[in-house]
């Protein structure tokens, strides 16, 4: 009895946590601060920068300008993967923009804004595997970091493989260059990146055809309807002076490692 | 918007599945590491007892390694590290076979070796010297002595110890969950990841983990009873 009373207080206390905000809008702006919960370990969305030590990046950017558009300063606060929406719940950040990619399952959890990014999910395979293709990997083993879309991804579209799940992406990419997985799924724009570190001692292929396209949105807690509505219109508002274009460039196109073109709009997730 | 506590999201069709499965490989994983965890204590222990420096300074060395090093690094050590000093075949075989179970088990089963060969000395210690000299002077070997007179009694001092051990390997066994081991504590971290019921899935894990803990325990008293001797 003891603890199912402990228990229940704790769902009383993280109840607690998330209620009486009436209007988050006007509670971040009594704040003077909009706290934004980033990952700070993906680049280039949201990373330390080596010289400066500060987090930078493209999620930080976007939530740099919605702190602009409320005229409050903004605070990182640096979550792992699986905290993302947890943390948000329960009141800790104002806004997620942490590679957070669309499920119908996060939906019903929390608000998605119009989505900022799209990103290409795809595998990579030591070039020694000799897989190149989707259809190689069933039966195979497939590691994603723990809690993401991509995990969620592999189990959905190959359902033969065994998921072998890691917290980070180092220890994934470990797994893999020994030969413990087969293939790693994750955003091509990090498979880019660990590919381009390991060309010298491990080469690495990226399987061409991507298993899945994931929207990305900022993550906002439910009925903020007035918040909801200011973050869309910050974002319609940079894609149609084409500050979003400046931001995408500066961190993703010509001149980047990524070195990609922006080819979705900034428009409403359709679920 | 209030925190609504509803456990049946978490108990059902293939979430409920998870959990089992989850709680089979705890237990699977929990059995092996505490055999491999006793006899190497034992062996340990034996080995300590020989009159001979280096071997008494090797077991020495291995309980502090065990004893100091935090466990998840151990863990990692025996996954990522030690695999990779092996030939490329026995690498290969090893990540057919499961090698995330089979490196946990060393891994945690080595670990729990250094506390248990510390606990069984310490039983050995409190038996009087006399006893093994007596045996020794009626004919028994080295071995025989330990075996027939002295360990006996070392171990029913030992089991209290023994099983708080057992405990704690139990408990340790969730840190493979970083390594990919589909463990209780991994597949809840899963149900939490699919549902977003933090509070629920982790609530029926700690029911789980306190369940198996106190049927841990209730042997352990049973045991402990059935042992003891009104001589010692």
């Amino acid at each position: 009895m003891k603890l199912i009373s402990i228990l229940g207080l704790a769902a009383i206390l993280a109840g607690a946590a998330t209620a009486g905000n009436a209007d988050q809008l006007v509670d971040i702006k009594a704040r003077g601060k909009l706290i934004c919960g980033t990952l700070g370990t993906a680049e280039p969305f949201s990373f330390q920068h080596p010289q400066t030590r500060q987090i930078v990046g493209y999620d930080v950017d976007i939530c740099q300008k919605v702190a602009d558009s409320l005229g409050v300063a903004l605070e990182l606060k640096p979550i792992a993967v699986e905290a993302r929406i947890p943390e948000l719940i329960q009141g800790r950040v104002d806004i997620l923009a942490a590679n957070l990619g669309y499920t119908p399952e996060r939906a019903q959890q929390i608000d998605f804004s119009y989505s900022y990014f799209v990103s290409q999910q795809k595998l990579m395979a030591t070039k020694e595997s000799g897989i190149t293709t989707l259809d190689q990997l069933a039966g195979k083993k497939v590691t994603a970091i723990k809690g993401s879309t991509s995990e969620q991804g592999v189990r959905r579209l190959i359902p033969t493989a065994e998921t072998v799940t890691f917290q980070d992406t180092s220890s994934a990419y470990l797994a893999l260059v020994q030969d413990k997985v087969d293939a790693f799924c994750a955003s091509e724009l990090s498979l880019v990146k660990l590919r381009q570190q390991s060309q010298a001692k491990t080469p690495m292929v990226v399987i061409e055809k991507s298993l899945f396209v994931e929207p990305w949105g900022l993550g906002l807690r439910k009925n903020e309807t007035a918040f909801k509505d200011h973050v869309n219109s910050v974002l319609a508002n940079l894609a149609g002076t084409g500050e979003f274009d400046k931001v995408f460039s500066k961190w993703l196109g010509e001149g980047t490692l990524f070195n990609i073109k922006r080819d979705f709009a900034i428009e409403a997730i359709k679920g | 918007m209030g925190y609504v506590f509803d456990l049946r999201g978490v108990l059902s069709g293939q979430y409920l599945d998870w959990f089992l499965i989850g709680l089979a490989t705890t237990l699977a994983l929990t059995c092996a590491a505490w055999c491999l965890a006793m006899t190497m204590g034992i062996v340990l222990t034996l080995i300590r007892m020989i009159p001979f420096r280096p071997l008494e300074w090797f077991v020495a060395l291995y309980v502090e390694y065990h004893r100091n090093v935090p466990l998840l690094v151990q863990i990692f050590v025996w996954y990522f590290g030690v695999p990779s000093l092996l030939p490329r075949p026995a690498r290969q075989w090893i990540n057919v076979h499961h090698g995330e179970f089979l490196l946990a088990t060393i891994a945690l089963g080595l670990a729990a070796a250094a506390y248990v060969a510390e606990d069984v000395r310490s039983g050995i210690r409190s038996i009087p010297k006399a006893q093994n000299e007596a045996a020794r002077s009626i004919g028994f070997g080295y071995l025989g002595a330990m075996g027939y007179v002295v360990l006996p009694q070392a171990i029913r001092i030992a089991v209290p110890p023994l099983i708080n051990q057992t405990l704690l390997l139990f408990k340790n066994t969730s840190l493979a969950m970083a390594i990919g081991v589909g463990e209780l504590t991994y597949r809840t971290r899963e149900v939490e990841s699919y549902t977003f019921k933090t509070f629920e899935a982790f609530a029926v894990a700690t029911a789980i983990y306190l369940t198996i803990s106190f049927g841990i325990m209730a042997c352990g008293a049973y045991v402990g009873r059935r042992l003891k001797l009104e001589t010692v």
